[in-house]
């Protein structure tokens, strides 16, 4: 177990080396330069462009021939200097440090709901296999699995915010951030992230209870006199959760690159989502390359927890 | 023989498929007496295990329905009580074993959890009492370690060590009555030989009635005190072992009892009954064993024979013994 650990987050580490290498050779080819929002505002003020740009190359190493900034970049990182944001005039750690709690709380929240909610429809989608129950949920979730998240927020917008008003149409900074009035501004946010989701484990939770409910043991369960919900709560759902693990856990790295940051994007709130895309726009590649790392780290630590988890679920599979 | 415990009458458990009725229990008839072992005998697909998972309506329903009949058990109809009382009875008063212990345990509990639950749902044992029991059970069975055992995995045990497990949490609320379902098709010869003896010395120590279905003849007369001959989702015969043995009277029962290999008898070819048990979605009319039968006659492919008594505890369902059928032996 501890060997196979150890082996584990090496290939992570190499993987997330990978990644962020591409990132930044991808963002650097490219013909912009990050200060060319500076040469804007400075050819506003009508200066010589050529030169103050050289000389703002010049001080942030940019002149330097790409593999030399690349080497300078991996330099500082190692020693925990992840760099500086052209955009913004920070450094990149001081941005994602004051912004990263946004996404945080928007995936986290989600994500709960759409397990919750998913496995819990799921369940009783199963039980109640071919009642109106079950169509009703079959129903939702294929509309919940059909319907794009981005165009989804903008309608609950619209019905929501615009023409009922009951909920603000931009995202309030103001408000402390696990507070009530925080919190009711992220429902709209959260039913868009998680409603794809929770469709699919709606879907996912009944066809595994329903091929579990069907197995040999189910019968020993019933014979032993066991009473319904601890043979379907106990001896079903826990074998129905074994492929469900693998699909959530999956499933939760689509949600944090995909889904999080076009719902920050369509709702205005300011996280991670919400910096890189600026970021993009502006090739500020330190923080692109910073909150792609972070992605990355996360999605791996996301997979090897779930190798970790499968361990003490199923009893069958040891790591040795 | 003391009075019947279980009274089987007249159960039909009918399945309702996609391409017709299937009628997997269509009329059975059996008494199962106290402390005694009664075999349900039968080719594949005869009806024997659905009967008997009709006894505490285990059978997937839908598609599955006893249209008619009764279960009688201490007075109580198992067919017609509520889910509540039934499920007291299940796995208190009537224990199962499977055919196979591999799939019938839960992969993800431990052999200990598993039995355990079993004895807190009906006995209101506290813990170490429901532990110790459970161990000492596992030690009746001749587990070795049991303590050890408890904490085990399915998949970490033998074959034969899943199988006596599997009897061991059977027996954890010292059931009345103990339906083996083919408990030794799964298992090599050794251990059939093990979990055979284990029954019966279970049977001689516990006094318990055991319903013991399989469809070979010679486990039969190694457990068996009666034993009824299954065709066609009813009981063609019931007797004695030793009458079923040694006086079959069904063209059915000596037909099988003729296909058993007899080591005196020379080199010879084995004789087998022909054709096939018959299509459960469409049976033949009159009595359903007459296309393979040497002695059907005119009425048999018209009226169903109803179970005669021949002899004491030995009955019948065939026209060579019905009344005016001039076939008395």
């Amino acid at each position: 177990m501890r060997n196979y650990l150890v082996k584990r987050i090496l290939y992570s580490i190499i993987i997330a080396w990978g990644i962020l290498t591409v990132t930044f050779i991808l963002l650097r080819v490219g013909p912009s330069s990050p200060v060319d929002r500076y040469i804007l505002n400075i050819a506003a003020r009508g200066q010589d462009i050529e030169s103050v740009k050289q000389a703002i190359e010049a001080r942030y190493g940019l002149d330097k021939p790409i593999y030399q900034q690349y080497f300078d970049y991996m330099g500082n990182l190692l020693q925990g200097n992840w760099g500086w944001s052209f955009s913004s005039s920070v450094p990149v750690m001081d941005l994602i440090g004051s912004h990263w709690i946004y996404s945080f709380q928007l995936i986290l929240l989600s994500t709960i709901v759409a397990i919750l909610l998913g496995i819990g429809l799921g369940i009783l989608s199963a039980v109640k296999q071919n009642t109106r129950f079950d169509y009703a949920a079959s129903i939702f979730s294929f509309i919940g699995i059909s319907i794009p998240g981005f165009w989804l927020g903008l309608m609950l917008i619209m019905v929501f915010g615009v023409h009922l008003g009951w909920f603000k149409t931009y995202y309030d900074t103001s408000y402390p951030i696990w507070s009530l009035e925080n919190l009711r501004q992220l429902i709209l946010p959260v039913i868009t992230l998680s409603i794809g989701e929770l469709a699919g484990y709606v879907r996912y939770t009944r066809s595994s209870m329903l091929d579990n409910m069907r197995k040999e043991f189910v019968t020993t369960a019933r014979a032993k006199g066991l009473p319904e919900r601890v043979v379907i709560g106990k001896h079903v759902l826990s074998n129905a959760m074994l492929p469900l693990v693998t699909i959530i856990m999956f499933d939760l790295g689509s949600v944090v690159f995909g889904g999080a940051y076009l719902t920050e994007i369509v709702f205005g709130i300011p996280g991670l989502g919400q910096v890189s895309f600026n970021a993009i726009f502006a090739n500020d590649y330190a923080v692109v390359v910073a909150v792609t790392l972070i992605g990355t780290f996360l999605v791996l630590f996301i997979n090897l927890a779930t190798d970790i988890l499968y361990t003490y679920i199923d009893p069958r599979i040891r790591y040795d | 023989m003391s009075s019947a415990i279980l009274e089987v009458e007249n159960l039909n458990t009918w399945f309702y498929t996609r391409r017709g009725i299937v009628k997997a229990v269509n009329g059975m008839n059996y008494s199962l007496y106290a402390g005694e072992c009664l075999c349900l005998v039968g080719e594949s697909g005869c009806g024997k295990s659905v009967s008997a998972l009709s006894l505490l309506r285990l059978f997937d329903s839908p598609p599955g329905k006893i249209v008619q009949g009764r279960v009688l058990y201490n007075g109580t109809d198992l067919v017609a009580c509520s889910p509540d009382r039934l499920r007291a009875v299940r796995g208190k008063d009537i224990a199962m074993v499977f055919q196979n212990a591999q799939s019938a345990l839960n992969p993800v509990f431990t052999v200990g959890d598993q039995m355990m639950e079993q004895i807190k749902a009906h006995d209101g044992l506290d813990r170490n009492d429901v532990l110790t029991k459970a161990k000492m059970l596992l030690e009746e069975m001749r587990i070795p370690g049991a303590a050890r055992a408890l904490k085990m995995y399915p998949h970490q045990m033998s074959g034969g060590m899943k199988q006596r497990a599997m009897i061991a949490m059977s027996l954890s609320c010292d059931p009345k009555i103990l339906i083996a379902d083919e408990p030794t098709t799964s298992v090599d010869v050794t251990i059939r030989a093990q979990i055979m003896h284990i029954l019966k010395d279970l049977k001689a120590r516990r006094n318990m009635s055991i319903i013991f279905i399989t469809h070979d003849l010679s486990l039969v007369s190694e457990i068996g005190d009666r034993a009824a001959v299954v065709y066609a989702g009813k009981v063609v015969e019931t007797a004695t072992v030793t009458n079923i043995m040694n006086n079959p009277s069904h063209p059915y029962t000596s037909g099988l009892i003729s296909c058993l290999p007899d080591i005196s008898s020379g080199m010879k070819r084995l004789p087998s009954i022909p054709g096939n048990t018959p299509n459960p979605l469409n049976m033949p009319a009159g009595c359903p064993f007459h296309p393979r039968c040497s002695k059907a006659m005119e009425i048999c492919r018209r009226v169903e024979p109803g179970l005669v008594h021949i002899a004491d505890d030995h009955t019948v369902a065939c026209h060579l013994y019905g009344p005016g059928a001039g076939g008395s032996r």
